[in-house]
């Protein structure tokens, strides 16, 4: 049991680091916009092309806490994941190329929160990630031999 | 707000060097306040009236050191030894130097001065010449403390300063100007009747030394007495003002100078008018100077309301052209225009001016005759630019080190001369070429680009048609239009032999044309595919014109008969506007689409939407404004891309999203002709025009801009049609002479610390002969650290604009109330912040008080809240209506867009019949009417122009012989007058109508002003078409021009 739940975080683990990772990235194309390293077409669609695997790797994370029972972590993301869905109803998740100059500061900003928001669940994850790895050594401490 | 010497920060300049040197023109004068121009300190005149050369201005007592308004040597006076004034305290009250008004006449002619009271300069006009505008009385000395007098003779002369009571006690018991008031304050003549007396305590200054001092000073041009003498410690910022011709100072004999406010137009100086003569001698004329204007607030009877007679209302006069700058190195102001041409010096001033702050942008204007920009080839060499800041060399960088390295005006770097481009000094410190040199006298010049601005060899001129054929595009005649205008156009097309040019046209298919020259016919292909559309023949669909003219030709004169009897109603524009690109984007250039129906199959189709009047007045109701199909937005990106400028000509009677459509022009740098319900018989002439003028005007392609600016100041938001292709950079693929970009500025440091800050707008294109060229504009504008001056030189057309783009981009994305709020409440902040100005020595209630340079800014505000883009709700404007007038506000220069907010009105019928026998050319119409319907009397006929049309409106009583003489007989009888044009008919009354509006018409070439006619009482058209047009009415909203202003005032007088 201690197992799997070692696994469970682990994975989480992953997943978090990697939306963390394309958070990192997106912002940073967005200040290398405003430094003017790159130009708006190549940014935004540098950014645009990790919008959806974002929304898809968090959407599967949040369907895999409720899956898992872990109610609290699931209710934790699901203002997020909700968030995200309605953006991509009403077609506004992509970065506006033509007003991105305009929107550079609300882009910012929005991603600046997300990866707060990001870093708070990698804290979790790794301490859950701790606890369960504690639980399976000192499971494997006391040996096999505990039931009789 | 002091203007600085054309060539400030001249390090070395020699004593000999005046930057005045030349006396200025009469142009170079206007747009600074009166009070800016004080060439000469009273003082520093040489008590023998010989005016000395270097006669300052600049100096101030106690201003030894370099004058703020300029780099020390600049001011002209700084360079004199001993010139400097007396400190402040021992200035006796009396006389040494005396003030001669005309001192202050730039024109003032050099050389010896000319005898007392012979002031009048020789050969030029008055100093009011320069201020077309007719600036409020000079009213220093009203501020002072009471000191105003009436220009003087030396009979008249008042006593010495100190000591005098104002000329004429009585004057004391002179009312503060009420209500009562007759006239028209916003006409105040320049320069105050004679009567102008004192009204404030005059011991409260005049006893005391500085004051006394200060108002010896030839006071009247102060700019901002009030607070100048708030400030009083600080002279030097009146030390730095001077930009006349030192030369100009003759002492004005005995008399004190504080009779300040010698008005310049007034009566002749040799015999000037009793002083008290005429209190009301002018009856427009209020009785004391003021240095704002104000209006009358009166209390209605048996109401608390305050109201304001009509009449008195500041209304635009007909031409409302900018004056050029005071300096001579400045560009003309149709190419920039800053919103106040005083720059503020800190954030906190900026807090305080509550009016947008940036600059409107006309690169390429058309230039009359003779006064085209120069063109400059630096040939081998490259173009000399700032190494740190890449500012181009213009006419205010400075050469020092012998004329081997020259400063940066913008970011003060020295940097070298390349050793093809040295030219050694004069003795001034000026090259000795730089006369010869238009980039060094200059502000608007035109440099030719060498290859390092190039990244791929210069385009040809490119132009794509893209044609929509479906029924209604035959049926209302389009089709045939657009053939025939092209096919006359063909000629005029820029850039022979480069030109090249293609065809694409769509129904529910899309329709290839292989132009190639060896063919004889074009060769049609058809491609039902929409989703992924492709090209059949890519290298033979964009030709080169000349080489392929014939088969070109027969194109256009065979595509009419081709779908004469087509009957598909469908309309596949995305696929079509994606095969374009394809073809298009190797190379990049024009592409024109002509829609006259809703695209209705395909990628980018587009639903019926905004016919929902419930959606106004909710959070949802902007999105009618926007496009909600991405796929626009990204075909615009890619179109500016690659350097494809897009020009939508849409046509349809019923709706067309608009909105979608022009999103395309809106970010490649094109426009919006929009045809609502077009009919060849009715628009067919204007559409002519309109295309064979985007065919035929010069035209910059792949273009980018920037506008520089000095340090601590940024540019920081766009405003108009272009795409940015980095933080500070416009994309525009195809730019012409009728697009205009206004942009706004942020400071960055907290505190400015130049005296001057300059502006350089630079565009890079290629010209349509395959040359690329680099257009630059160079500005300067003093900075202020008054919060007063920067009203004074706020420049209303600028700040319109400005204001009225703001608002539409603000209806993008909230509600069309909240925009028109949003303008409202800038207005009240701005015009209480200015009453504050004058709250301690005025009394401020019960008028509304403005700068002379903002007072039409309330009615303009009032006219964007009633464009056709932001009145009303869904009722007042179809959704496509407001969306082509919103895309044309964005795109239009400041002064079409004065007119076409506030249209002007004329009663023609009178005129016509009294000059219709006269066949002298010149045409001057009667002066413009206000815009109230209250103007239009039944028995008159009267001409409406907003710069995009003609109304012709004829009351009822009107005889029917005067429509049949102008319109024919067929019209006068029928009573629908919707189809009546106007055709020269064989009468003299038909003849001088047709020159009154080719005359008009003449004045503004960027579109076609067709002349529609309508009889009073004709609805829907006469109210569509007029009535709700007359801004002064009630008709929108629910105030006219008077219910505003009773509105405004009493918003300013609530504090907040």
């Amino acid at each position: 049991m201690a197992a799997v739940e070692l696994t469970l975080w682990l994975f989480s683990f992953f997943g978090v680091a990697g939306l963390l990772g394309i958070v990192v990235y997106q912002l940073m194309c967005l200040s290398d916009l405003e430094f003017d390293y790159i130009n708006p077409f190549d940014s935004a669609s540098s950014i645009n092309k990790f919008v959806l695997p974002e929304f898809i790797g968090h959407g599967a994370l949040c369907g895999f806490y409720l899956l898992t029972g872990h109610w609290l972590m699931f209710l934790l993301n699901l203002p997020l994941a909700y968030y995200h869905m309605r953006l991509f109803m009403h077609k506004r998740h992509l970065v506006d190329v033509t007003e991105i100059f305009n929107l550079l500061g609300k882009e910012k900003q929005y991603r600046l929160m997300k990866l707060g928001f990001y870093l708070l669940l990698f804290f979790i994850v790794i301490y859950k990630l701790v606890v369960a790895a504690v639980v399976v050594i000192l499971e494997y401490d006391r040996g096999p031999d505990v039931d009789f | 707000m002091q203007p600085p010497p054309p060539k400030p920060g001249v390090p070395g300049a020699q004593p000999g060097y005046s930057p005045f040197g030349q006396p200025p023109t009469s142009q170079n004068q206007p747009l600074l306040p009166p009070g800016s121009q004080r060439p000469v300190q009273p003082w520093q005149q040489s008590p023998s009236g010989v005016a000395q050369p270097f006669r300052p201005g600049g100096n101030f007592p106690s201003a030894p050191g370099p004058p703020v308004g300029g780099p020390p040597t600049a001011g002209p006076g700084s360079t004199i030894p001993g010139s400097g004034p007396p400190p402040l305290g021992a200035r006796p009250a009396g006389p040494p130097g005396a003030f001669i008004p005309g001192q202050n006449s730039p024109a003032h002619a050099p050389g010896p001065p000319p005898p007392p009271f012979t002031r009048q300069p020789p050969g030029p006009p008055p100093p009011s010449a320069f201020r077309p505008s007719g600036p409020p009385p000079p009213t220093m000395s009203t501020l002072l403390g009471g000191n105003q007098g009436p220009p003087q003779g030396p009979g008249l002369a008042p006593p010495p300063v100190g000591a005098q009571p104002p000329p004429m006690g009585t004057t004391f018991s002179q009312p503060f100007p009420t209500g009562r008031i007759p006239g028209y304050p916003t006409q105040v003549p320049p320069g105050p009747p004679p009567t102008s007396g004192p009204y404030m305590n005059p011991p409260t200054s005049l006893g005391q030394p500085p004051f006394a001092g200060q108002s010896m000073q030839p006071p009247p041009f102060g700019p901002s007495s009030q607070t100048r003498l708030n400030q009083f410690p600080a002279p030097p910022q009146l030390a730095t003002t001077q930009q006349g011709p030192p030369q100009s100072a003759p002492p004005f004999g005995p008399p004190p100078s504080y009779y300040g406010a010698p008005s310049p137009t007034s009566t002749p100086l040799q015999t000037p008018p009793p002083p008290m003569a005429g209190y009301g001698y002018d009856p427009t004329t209020r009785g004391l100077p003021e240095e704002f204007q104000s209006l009358n607030m009166v209390p209605l009877p048996g109401s608390m309301e305050a109201a304001v007679d009509a009449s008195v209302l500041p209304r635009p006069t007909d031409d409302v052209e900018p004056t050029p700058s005071a300096w001579a190195a400045n560009c003309h102001p149709r190419y920039l225009r800053l919103t106040s041409n005083s720059m503020p010096n800190a954030q906190s001033l900026v807090a305080r001016w509550h009016l947008p702050l940036g600059a409107v942008v006309h690169p390429l204007a058309e230039a009359p005759p003779g006064e085209e920009v120069p063109v400059v080839n630096f040939g081998a060499t490259s173009i000399v630019r700032c190494r740190r800041c890449r500012t181009y060399i213009n006419a205010y960088v400075t050469f020092t080190d012998g004329g081997r390295r020259w400063r940066c005006n913008v970011c003060v770097l020295l940097n070298e001369v390349p050793v093809e481009y040295f030219c050694p000094l004069d003795v001034n410190g000026k090259r000795k070429d730089a006369d010869e040199r238009p980039e060094l006298s200059q502000g608007s010049v035109e440099f030719v680009a060498p290859t390092e601005y190039m990244v791929r060899p210069p385009m040809p001129p490119v132009y794509f048609f893209l044609i929509d054929v479906s029924a209604s595009a035959i049926r209302t005649g389009m089709l045939q239009t657009a053939c025939e205008t092209i096919k006359a156009s063909l000629d005029k097309l820029p850039g022979y032999p480069r030109t090249q040019i293609g065809f694409i046209t769509f129904d529910s298919a899309l329709h290839f044309y292989n132009l190639k020259s060896t063919l004889t016919q074009p060769q049609m292909m058809v491609v039902a595919e929409l989703d992924d559309p492709f090209l059949p023949m890519p290298d033979d669909l964009l030709v080169n014109l000349s080489e392929s003219r014939a088969v070109v030709e027969a194109l256009l004169d065979s595509l009419p008969a081709m779908f004469q009897n087509n009957l598909n109603v469908e309309s596949a524009l995305g696929p079509a506007l994606k095969a374009a690109f394809m073809v298009m984007s190797q190379l990049g250039g024009k592409l024109l689409v002509f829609q006259s129906t809703l695209p209705s199959l395909g990628v980018g189709r587009l639903k019926l939407r905004g016919d929902d009047p419930r959606i106004y007045g909710t959070d949802k109701e902007c999105n009618l404004r926007v496009t909600e199909e991405q796929f626009y937005k990204q075909m615009a990106a890619d179109f500016s891309k690659y350097q494809i400028a897009v020009n939508v000509y849409a046509f349809a009677e019923k709706y067309t999203d608009l909105a979608s459509l022009g999103t395309l022009p809106k970010y490649t740098g094109g426009q919006v002709l929009h045809y609502p319900g077009f009919q060849v018989q009715t628009h067919g002439e204007k559409f002519t025009y309109e295309l064979g003028r985007d065919l035929t005007r010069e035209t910059a392609w792949e273009a980018v801009m920037r506008i520089r600016c000095g340090k601590g100041i940024r540019f920081s938001t766009y405003h108009g049609h272009f795409m940015l292709r980095s933080s500070d950079l416009l994309a525009l693929p195809a730019v012409d002479c009728d697009k205009a970009f206004a942009m706004q500025l942020t400071l960055e440091d907290t505190l400015l610390t130049s005296q001057t800050v300059y502006f350089q707008v630079a565009v890079l294109y290629t010209s349509s002969s395959g040359e690329r060229r680099i257009r630059v504009h160079t500005m300067a504008a003093p900075v202020t650290a008054e919060i007063g001056e920067m009203y004074r030189s706020a420049d209303v057309g600028a700040i319109t604009s400005l204001m009225s783009r703001l608002a539409i981009e603000k209806s993008f994305t909230s509600k069309l109330e909240d925009s028109r709020q949003a303008g409202q409440s800038r207005l009240v902040r701005a015009l209480r912040e200015y009453k504050n100005l004058f709250a301690v020595q005025y009394r401020t209630t019960g008028r509304l008080i403005y700068p002379e340079s903002l007072k039409l800014l309330p009615l303009y505000v009032l006219a964007i809240n009633k464009s056709l883009a932001l009145r009303g709700g869904f009722n007042e404007v179809s959704a496509d209506g407001r969306s082509a007038a919103a895309f044309e506000m964005m795109t239009m220069p400041a002064s079409r867009l004065l007119k076409y907010i506030y249209p002007s009105l004329y009663r023609i019928d009178d005129y016509l019949y009294q000059t219709a026998k006269a066949k002298a050319d010149p045409v001057d119409l009667p002066a413009p009417l206000p815009l109230s319907a209250e103007r239009l009397d039944p028995r008159g006929a009267y001409l409406y122009n907003d710069g995009l049309r003609f109304v012709l409106w004829v009351g009822k009583v009107v005889s029917p012989d005067f429509v049949g003489l102008l319109f024919g007989s067929e019209v006068a009888q029928s009573p629908d007058s919707s189809k009546a044009v106007v055709v020269e008919q064989d009468n003299d009354l038909s003849k001088r109508f047709i020159a009154v509006l080719n005359k008009l018409r003449e004045k503004n070439t960027a579109v076609y002003q067709e002349c529609l006619l309508v009889r009073q009482g004709e609805q829907p058209r006469e109210s569509i078409l007029l009535l709700q047009n007359l801004v002064e009415d009630r008709t929108i909203q629910p105030y006219g021009y008077v219910d505003w202003m009773t509105q405004i005032y009493r918003l300013v007088q609530q504090t907040s």
